[in-house]
């Protein structure tokens, strides 16, 4: 066996959240690729029941920390507890989802552990490394591969000699393992002594999160209003998504605007979506939606803004009002429909 | 209250990406700017500074020829600026620039607050604010869009996915500060007058006591094994005739010929 | 002369920020400060607020005090935001006038009225022009007639700029250094400039439609026994041609540097479009006969550019004592002759390229031709331009008319 790849599990009201299980399947493509084992972290208040899912979805061994501080994220107890299990295990891979709580935790973890993290890596491979200098060879190591330079350049990055090797993964590009039962695992518990700094210091005072209804990743066309869409805009985008039989999704600005709800919402806070087509209508193009919907195959974008971000990653575009353009289109393509 | 903003300087986001022949990054001609998201924890940083008092400080760690960047910064109103800056530090990941500005912020001394960016445009790691807090032995809290100063502590709201959280934090702290937080303020031609005539003071790594192998290349456990320059896929065919009905036949021909149908 | 066409770091500084604020506040609302008319109040407070008003005017009034070239790097960028040209002319009308106020006015006026200027509160423009005359200023009929310490002014002014602004959009009004005969028997050595509030007694007012321009508002008034104390009175009796001449040099480079970044600005989006419209599949930019005239037009703009930037530079020698009133003169009359020219022929091709949008009134060039052409009669016709080079560089003796 080459070593132990350990995945962040992160859980939500009494379940993992998608994005963990996506890492999970991920490090278990890689695991079976290279012969690694496979370690899920498990942490939180009144979650043990869930470890029998994890090791139905691909861990070899879930290292489980029940604690009642742990109930509610917060850097330092989870860093903590996380450090500890890494030092005694000595896993040669951590990674996490890139979420709120991997980008806020994963870089905390790597600075205590004085190892290398990258961010928000879009693939994960197994390889080898030729150090430059010293002409030394490093097998079997992780390729973190990102974009960079707001997508202009793809980059794979590599920690040779620093462990374990960390990444943060980009949510809604890996698939969610399926469920086999008859995998066996097993689960082992920590207890950790936590301080009063790393407990008191952060305190969680409220939590609101809304559940989503609206399931955009599996839609094939998405069509999304923002801004410059407003309520009346939003008719419009509806009855177009209904003639092409898609989805409809919104930025930010307008789920805030009150026209649509959150679960539509598509974007770093929303959700990130890959459909074969995505229209953008009086969306600008902020940096936190494209990241939500950029793996789109193809990009239409409707702005009556011809300098807007958006047309820089659109496949096809139209400068144009879209109240205007929108209802002559979709009347025109109510004719071509047999 | 005694805040420190880190500051990075930039790529100017407009201009294009220049790879030299060897296949790394050209840095050397490109524009130098404030990264977006740290002009946001700059004027969060100048706001609390004019209601409760105190001094912010702006810190960058970058080349020489960066230093007009934190003008922009001290035109925004920061008090004090200071330019960390040695070739020794070249080449430093997350890791290492962590651990250089921590250092750098130790020999400034106390401070209530560190504040920076959510994230920098170039790299979009969002990781330097987290592990500058580990190593000064300080709770972080990221994607903050909102502080309330009490008395030996904030509250912040916390943008997660699908909503927010509330949270205590004791200070010192450090938050990283999203986007939405604020709207950075253009300075007026005073502040920008009084921001030329400052001195920025520049630091390297003698002065602030870094261990250099433990920064630049030597001291960054990430190494890059390759870059490739992303071939734009996107076809970029953008339609401008002011005539609607014209507009709309020709976008729908272009996707024909491309073989795209909208309608199943 | 060592010669360094590069700015100052301090000046490229304010470009960049001049360059947001006008990016963000002033482009987007373009069409509609055309449409209404108007400058939105906001833009307005906006730039007060950036101390543009102030620069002209000495920091123990509250001001900055640019030299000329600072105040052209500004100038430039609002002109590049604004093809339509009134947040620019707004701005450099107060500039070169205050300017005038501070040098030559009394101490009472500038306590009184140069620390309301600086903060924007307060707007100067300038009056000379009347319906029978405009180039010819020695005939003008609008007379001052002093009655103890006041001065009793009759007359009729054409065509002034910032009338409605004074009036409505600043919070302690405006005026214009206006100029009046003191003395008619004596000609041009009889005309006083002094400063008349544009709310004061006795003026009634009609507004004219300009053709282009048309955020700044445009009026003419008629003045009917207005009376203005002695202390407004700008330098002194018989001096007033003297000094509106030295004003007008200064607004002269300021013009000049606004027409060329208008034409470049308009050059650049003509670019954008060339480049991406096609015609028989080959974009109208690979072709040569649009090539080879936007090339010249890029190049001739950049050479009256350099004109406007010395321009600005001999007011910054003159203030330093080290360049003559005539020099100036001359180069700045020079600048403005040429920019204007330049400006109109890169704009009227640019137009053409655009096709049947280029007429449209969405097309910003349409905006930009209308403004520019303005200068080839506001604050010096090119014609006197025209005449101010040739008497510099032939002589004074070859004048055919006084």
């Amino acid at each position: 066996m080459n070593g132990k790849i350990f995945v962040f599990i992160e859980t939500r009201e009494g379940s993992i959240v998608d994005s963990s299980l996506e890492v999970l399947g991920k490090a278990r493509l890689l695991a079976d690729k290279a012969d690694f084992n496979v370690g899920a972290l498990l942490l939180g208040y009144n979650i043990r029941h869930l470890a029998k899912e994890l090791i139905c979805r691909g861990a070899d061994v879930v290292h489980l920390v029940d604690d009642k501080r742990l109930e509610k994220y917060t850097a330092l107890p989870y860093t903590k507890a996380i450090v500890k299990i890494v030092q005694n295990e000595k896993p040669d891979i951590l990674i996490l989802a890139a979420t709120t709580t991997g980008r806020d935790l994963g870089p905390r973890i790597a600075a205590r552990l004085r190892t290398g993290i990258t961010a928000d890596c879009t693939d994960l491979d197994i390889g080898d490394y030729v150090d430059p200098l010293t002409g030394k060879k490093f097998r079997n190591v992780l390729y973190q591969i990102r974009p960079a330079f707001g997508g202009e350049i793809m980059a794979t990055i590599v920690t040779p000699r620093h462990r374990p090797q960390m990444a943060t993964v980009r949510p809604g590009l890996f698939s969610i393992p399926p469920k086999d039962e008859s995998r066996s695992g097993d689960v082992r518990e920590w207890t950790i002594e936590f301080t009063d700094f790393e407990t008191q210091s952060i305190e969680v005072l409220e939590s609101k999160r809304e559940q989503r209804k609206v399931d955009l990743k599996s839609a094939k066309i998405i069509v999304s209003g923002g801004r410059g869409a407003g309520p009346k805009g939003f008719e419009l985008i509806k009855e177009l998504a209904k003639i092409l039989g898609g989805e409809v999704g919104a930025s930010r600005a307008a789920v805030e605007a009150g026209w649509i709800s959150y679960d539509h919402q598509v974007g770093l806070t929303g959700q990130t979506v890959k459909p074969e087509i995505y229209i953008a209508c009086g969306i600008s193009g902020a940096i936190q939606h494209i990241v939500g919907m950029k793996d789109s195959r193809i990009i239409i974008a409707i702005n009556k803004d011809p300098n807007a971000p958006i047309f820089k990653i659109a496949d096809y575009g139209i400068v144009g009002d879209l109240f205007v353009i929108l209802p002559k289109l979709i009347e025109r393509l109510k004719s071509q429909k047999p | 209250m005694n805040i420190i903003v880190l500051v990075k300087p930039v790529p100017d986001p407009k201009a294009p990406v220049r790879l030299k022949p060897d296949g790394t990054i050209d840095r050397e001609k490109v524009p130098l700017t404030v990264n977006l998201y740290d002009k946001h924890a700059v004027e969060a940083a100048v706001r609390i500074k004019e209601k409760y008092g105190g001094k912010v400080i702006a810190i960058s760690m970058a080349p020489p020829h960066a230093i007009e960047v934190l003008r922009e910064a001290l035109a925004m109103g920061v008090d004090d600026a200071i330019l960390l800056s040695d070739k020794r530090l070249a080449g430093s990941d997350t890791l290492a620039t962590s651990y250089a500005l921590s250092q750098a912020i130790r020999k400034i001394g106390d401070f209530d607050l560190i504040l920076c960016g959510m994230e920098s445009t170039d790299g979009n790691t969002g990781h330097v604010g987290p592990e500058v807090a580990e190593f000064l032995g300080i709770p972080h809290v990221t994607y903050v869009e909102r502080i309330e100063i009490r008395d030996r502590h904030v509250i912040v709201k916390r943008l997660v996915e699908g909503g927010y959280e509330i949270l205590k934090v004791k200070l010192p702290a450090l938050l990283t500060i999203t986007n939405t937080a604020n709207e950075p303020r253009i300075p007026t031609i005073r502040d920008v007058l009084k921001a030329r005539r400052k001195t920025i003071i520049v630091w390297n790594v003698d002065d602030i006591g870094v261990d250099p192998n433990k920064v630049g290349l030597r001291g960054s456990p990430t190494r890059i094994l390759k870059i490739e320059k992303v071939i734009l896929k996107r076809k970029g065919k953008i339609f401008t005739e002011p005539d609607v009905d014209k507009v709309i036949e020709s976008f729908l021909a272009e996707l024909k010929k491309d073989g795209v149908s909208l309608v199943r | 002369m060592p010669l360094d066409f590069n700015f100052t770091e301090e000046q490229e500084h304010l470009r960049r920020t001049i360059r947001e604020f006008a990016e963000k506040f002033i482009t987007p609302r373009v069409f509609e400060i055309e449409q209404k008319e108007r400058i939105p109040n906001e833009i307005i407070r906006e730039m007060a607020r950036l101390g543009l008003f102030g620069v002209s005017i000495p920091e123990e009034y509250g001001g900055l005090y640019l030299d000329p070239i600072t105040a052209g790097v500004i100038v430039e960028e609002l002109a590049r935001a604004d093809l339509s040209c009134s947040t620019p002319v707004l701005y450099l009308v107060h500039t070169a006038w205050s300017y005038i106020a501070q040098k030559y006015g009394r101490k009472e006026f500038k306590e009184e009225i140069l620390p309301l200027a600086a903060e924007g509160k307060l707007w100067i423009g300038i009056a000379t022009t009347e319906p029978g005359a405009g180039s010819d200023l020695r005939s003008i009929t609008t007379i001052a007639k002093k009655e103890g310490d006041e001065y009793v002014v009759n007359g009729e002014k054409a065509f002034i700029s910032g009338v409605r602004e004074a009036l409505e959009q600043f919070e302690m009004g405006g005026g214009h250094l206006t100029l009046v005969k003191t003395a008619p028997e004596k000609g041009h050595r009889g005309m006083t400039m002094m400063f008349i509030p544009i709310r004061s007694p006795g003026i009634a007012i009609k507004y004219e439609k300009g053709w282009g321009r048309k955020g700044v508002s445009w009026a003419s008034y008629k003045l009917d026994n207005v009376r203005v104390p002695e202390k407004y009175v700008i330098g002194n009796e018989g001096r007033g041609f003297y000094i509106a001449m030295e004003g007008f040099d200064y607004a002269r480079a300021l013009i000049a540097t606004v027409c060329c970044a208008v034409a470049k600005r308009a050059l650049e989006l003509t670019m954008d479009y060339i480049k991406q419209r096609k015609v028989f599949g080959i974009p109208l930019a690979k072709f040569e006969g649009i090539q080879f005239p936007l090339a010249e037009h890029w190049a001739r703009i950049e050479a009256a550019q350099l004109l406007a930037y010395k321009a600005l530079w001999a007011l910054k020698m003159e203030r330093e004592g080290k360049m003559s009133r005539f020099e100036v003169s001359k180069i700045a009359a020079e600048a403005k002759m040429i920019a204007v020219l330049t400006a109109i022929r890169a704009i009227d091709d640019a137009m053409r390229w655009f096709g049947a949008f280029g007429y449209t009134e969405e097309c910003p060039l349409t905006l930009a031709i209308k403004a520019v052409k303005s200068y080839e009669w506001a604050e010096g016709a090119t014609d006197i331009m025209k005449i101010i080079v040739a008497r510099e560089i032939l002589g004074r003796e070859f004048l055919p008319y006084r």
